[in-house]
């Protein structure tokens, strides 16, 4: 294949590792409060998320992909609350080990990321349309 | 007329070179999260000038192809110039990658650019008229 039609495929590969980033990241937001049900359990598990290169040899291009979503292994947060269904004897509750600011700030660099990768696919058209431009 | 002819098979190397230069480029920001990547970089022009380009040329056909079908693009590299490298091991720096797509996308134009300028010389010369 040659560059200039792989630039739009490594582009796209690009913003949908950073789409994949970003669903983990508003499904984290989501369930900031999400605790559990019966004394004791455990509340939600901030989920994490590891890109990998992908290279694909047909094309000769190296692209990116999401390895795996895994969890934070953090321990939880305890808060004090005995009327709680999810209190504990003590009446502590387990709450989610979610933070939102760093939640916010991986938002952030995915976006950008995205904007970034959507750029190169706006190169990679332009430059396409160019030589197209010299058949005319 | 045959030097103008030359100056064809070199706007279309230009241009080659650029095309593969600016999927390097994409490929490095399809990668600015990656953990442990290495920014990449094509060799320079002049080596494409010099006909060394590529260090595998596949002469045998149980050869294994490098990538793009075996005549193999520029030479491509790691970019020693990376800006910085993050806690991760990454050495991709999006504002450099940016710099460095605007700096290609403009010398594509002006490739292009200078073809058609030498196509629309051919013609005047073939027909008189432009």
């Amino acid at each position: 294949m040659d560059p200039l039609s792989s630039i739009s495929a490594i582009a796209a590969s690009g913003m949908r590792a950073q789409g994949e980033r970003l669903k983990v990241v508003s499904e984290n937001v989501a369930n900031a409060d999400s605790t559990g049900n019966t004394p004791g359990a455990d509340a939600y598990r901030r989920k994490t998320l590891a890109f990998e290169e992908l290279v694909d040899r047909e094309m000769g291009a190296s692209m990116v992909k999401v390895e795996e979503i895994g969890r934070d292994k953090s321990p939880f947060a305890l808060v004090h609350d005995p009327a709680h269904p999810a209190a504990d004897a003590k009446g502590m509750v387990k709450m989610p080990n979610v933070n939102p600011i760093l939640e916010m700030s991986n938002m952030r660099e995915a976006s950008r990321s995205y904007e970034a990768n959507m750029n190169m696919f706006e190169a990679g058209r332009d430059m396409r349309t160019q030589m197209l431009d010299l058949l005319r | 007329m045959l030097d103008s002819m030359s100056f064809f098979a070199l706007a279309s190397k230009r241009l080659d070179w650029l095309a593969a230069r600016q999927k390097v480029i994409s490929e490095n920001v399809a990668n600015a999260n990656t953990p442990d990547f290495l920014a990449k970089e094509v060799a320079g022009f002049d080596s494409v000038l010099a006909g060394t380009q590529s260090g595998m040329t596949t002469t045998n056909a149980r050869h294994i192809a490098t990538g793009s079908g075996g005549h193999g693009g520029p030479r491509v590299m790691t970019d020693a110039a990376a800006w910085e490298r993050s806690i991760d091991g990454n050495t991709v720096v999006l504002e450099q990658q940016t710099v460095k797509a605007a700096e290609v996308s403009e010398s594509y134009r002006l490739a292009a650019q200078l073809y058609r300028k030498g196509h629309d010389l051919l013609t005047l010369s073939v027909t008189g008229q432009r």
